[in-house]
């Protein structure tokens, strides 16, 4: 899973079946996790109703696939998700500095 | 497996039901500049060095056995390292 915060949302007319009326959210992660594209930012589902600006949890992968079909009730096999926002952060509590290791955070984006 | 070292923790109440009850550490990936969540269950403090367990085995961390494709989890801490020195 990556922490990332909710920049945007995704409209499309045109889109498969089991996504329609599925909110789509774009994901600036808060920190650097070698992502499969290049820009960073990804494209999640939103079965827990997160909204822009907030902190949230996003699953990558099979899991995410599973958690939106839970929360919708579709069939498991037709869902063509690879991520999905998975909890709504309250808090996030960092270790010292002297604690993280001999690397900085290095966040990315822009960091509001 | 992934090493790394806890860096911190995320609080949330609203989840995913499959996620309730599970503990979140932020973990700082060894020698790269990413970090990533991973599901605790063996109760790692902060600093604590760890091995992730990226993907499907990081289900059998929290549930061992082949019935178990129903855990939300994508990674979880495996072990907690004490036999490596710490990083200078």
């Amino acid at each position: 899973m990556i922490l990332g915060r909710v920049v945007g949302e995704v409209w499309a007319t045109r889109k498969h079946a089991t996504l329609e009326g599925r909110k789509l959210l774009v994901i600036a992660p808060r920190y650097w996790y070698a992502p499969s594209h290049e820009c960073g930012h990804l494209v999640a589902v939103d079965p827990v109703g997160a909204g822009i600006g907030e902190e949230v949890v996003v699953c990558v992968g099979d899991p995410a696939r599973r958690a939106a079909a839970q929360a919708w009730g579709e069939a498991l096999v037709n869902l063509p998700i690879e991520a999905a926002v998975m909890a709504i952060v309250d808090r996030v509590e960092l270790a010292p500095v002297g604690e993280r290791g001999a690397r900085p955070l290095r966040t990315v984006g822009d960091q509001r | 497996m992934i090493a790394g070292r806890v860096i911190g923790e995320v609080w949330a109440t609203k989840k995913a039901p499959g996620l309730v009850g599970r503990r979140l550490l932020l973990v700082s990936v060894d020698g790269e500049d990413r970090v990533m969540i991973a599901i605790d269950t063996l109760d790692a403090r902060e600093g604590q060095a760890v091995l992730v367990a990226p993907g499907s085995g990081g289900r059998n961390v929290i549930q061992p056995g082949p019935d178990n494709r129903a855990v939300l989890c994508d990674a979880a801490i495996a072990l907690l390292r004490d036999d490596l020195p710490e990083e200078s």
